[in-house]
């Protein structure tokens, strides 16, 4: 298990990260959805080279972002692996009885691209700055209150947890507890969540109480001063109007 | 349980969201104001817990959580998965999201039942009685979550009907460790701490 670390490279400097965080966040949220919108293949391979451009210009190493997105790669690859099986359509090659569909990769294909490219995207979009900025960003674009303090409480207390769930980990393995596939592993890790639970529940009271006597009264004042100059806007409408681009270049192929 | 970006057609997560949205505004409109905090508290604890994986034969699985989080926190859930979804998203690149819609009625409408279902148990006077049930919510969270994945993806195109029938198969082992874990986890918490399940947190 690891600790969160999106906005690790948040202190680089580039184009992205200088750029006001409204702007970036509106201009890069209208090119994953025009993206997954996309239907044919030449437009999607123009997408991901699009996001990987982006990456490369954000200045976040190629290395940090591919170990991020393997969770997504194995998902893509499960499609890989089903769709032309179970795809009705011409035939690609055939292994005994087992006949691959040039339909069910096509499929496949398209939507490792987009998925892909949306993933690659997250990364020049949030990654170029601290995480607390985007929640701010968030919360002047009008997304309620009580959603982003809750939002930005949960992400603090991961790491408390997170912390507390390792320093627990490491108590089992001092007693030599081992997980397998067995019956004991589960009632000692049904153990371990109820643990977290009683203590999380312990600490909610008590966290609760602090905030009250700070004078919390069920909303959280944002101060954020971060004003939109004509480079925003400059940046952002490059980035629409290649948004644009690749949703009518289905037009021209 | 989470689908990606890129796999849904347009209209399915665009539905997803005008869903779930006015679920979300209904129920933190209802929260109280000390249920805030707390309730961001529990779904981190809930975030952690479901990072954890359990061996399964050469594989492992990571746990779902969303009946006992159902179970726990009663209608709050709903919020606490969306939030917790959001987060997964953008800090984990895990779900997607134009998918978040979609993958929080996913998981929020069993968490949602599986409150409701647990609730049950306080008509039966029998000893078990919370654990059974916690039980049952438990694997009813996966099974009616992967049952709606599934029922996602053939309205995206039949094309995807493969992929569903082998999401519902390989859920089944999940469903049996959650179900067990429910029922420990609640079991536990019945002798430790049973308030924590009296109060359903704060609920609305």
């Amino acid at each position: 298990m690891h600790l969160p670390e999106i906005d690790k490279y948040a202190h680089l400097k580039s184009i992205f990260h200088s750029w006001e965080p409204r702007a970036k966040l509106v201009s890069f949220l209208f090119l994953i959805i025009t993206i997954s919108l996309l239907h044919n293949l030449i437009s999607a391979c123009a997408g991901l080279v699009l996001a990987v451009v982006l990456v490369f210009l954000s200045g976040i190493p190629f290395r940090f972002v591919f170990k991020s997105l393997t969770w997504l790669f194995l998902f893509v690859l499960l499609f890989f692996v089903i769709m032309p099986l179970t795809v009705p359509g011409r035939i690609l090659f055939k292994v005994g009885f087992i006949t691959c569909s040039q339909e069910g990769f096509n499929i496949a294909l398209l939507i490792a691209l987009r998925a892909i490219s949306i993933g690659l995207l997250v990364f020049p979009m949030i990654g170029t700055m601290e995480f607390h900025k985007t929640l701010k960003a968030l919360s002047r674009l009008k997304i309620p209150n009580r959603l982003i303090q809750m939002i930005m409480f949960t992400y603090r207390y991961l790491f408390v947890f997170i912390e507390e769930y390792r320093r627990m980990t490491i108590a089992t393995q001092a007693r030599l507890f081992k997980r397998r596939t067995n019956l004991s592993t589960l009632r000692i890790t049904g153990n371990l969540i109820s643990m977290l639970f009683i203590r999380g529940f312990e600490r909610t009271q008590c966290i609760y109480d602090a905030m009250v006597s700070r004078g919390y009264k069920g909303n959280l004042e944002i101060i954020d001063e971060s004003k939109l100059c004509c480079k925003d806007f400059l940046k952002s409408s490059l980035i629409i109007m290649a948004a644009l681009l690749l949703n009518f270049s289905k037009f021209v192929f | 349980m989470h689908i990606s970006d890129g796999v849904l057609s347009t209209p399915v997560w665009i539905g997803g969201y005008l869903v779930s949205i006015p679920i979300v505004g209904v129920i933190t409109r209802k929260m109280n104001p000390d249920s805030i905090p707390k309730t961001a508290v529990m779904t981190s604890i809930f975030f952690v817990a479901s990072l954890i994986h359990i061996p399964l034969g050469p594989t492992s699985v990571h746990l779902l959580l969303n009946g006992l989080v159902g179970v726990i926190l009663g209608p709050v859930a709903f919020v606490s998965i969306l939030l917790g979804l959001v987060l997964q998203a953008l800090l984990f690149q895990h779900g997607g999201i134009t998918t978040i819609g979609v993958n929080s009625l996913m998981m929020g409408i069993p968490a949602l039942l599986a409150s409701w279902i647990f609730r049950l148990h306080e008509r039966f006077r029998f000893k078990a009685s919370a654990v059974i049930f916690a039980s049952i919510s438990g694997a009813m969270g996966i099974i009616l979550g992967v049952c709606i994945l599934a029922m996602t993806l053939v309205t995206t195109g039949s094309e995807f009907t493969g992929v569903a029938k082998y999401a519902i198969l390989a859920h089944l082992p999940v469903m049996v460790i959650e179900a067990g874990i429910s029922g420990l986890v609640v079991s536990f918490i019945m002798k430790v701490k049973p308030e924590i399940l009296r109060s359903q947190i704060h609920g609305t």
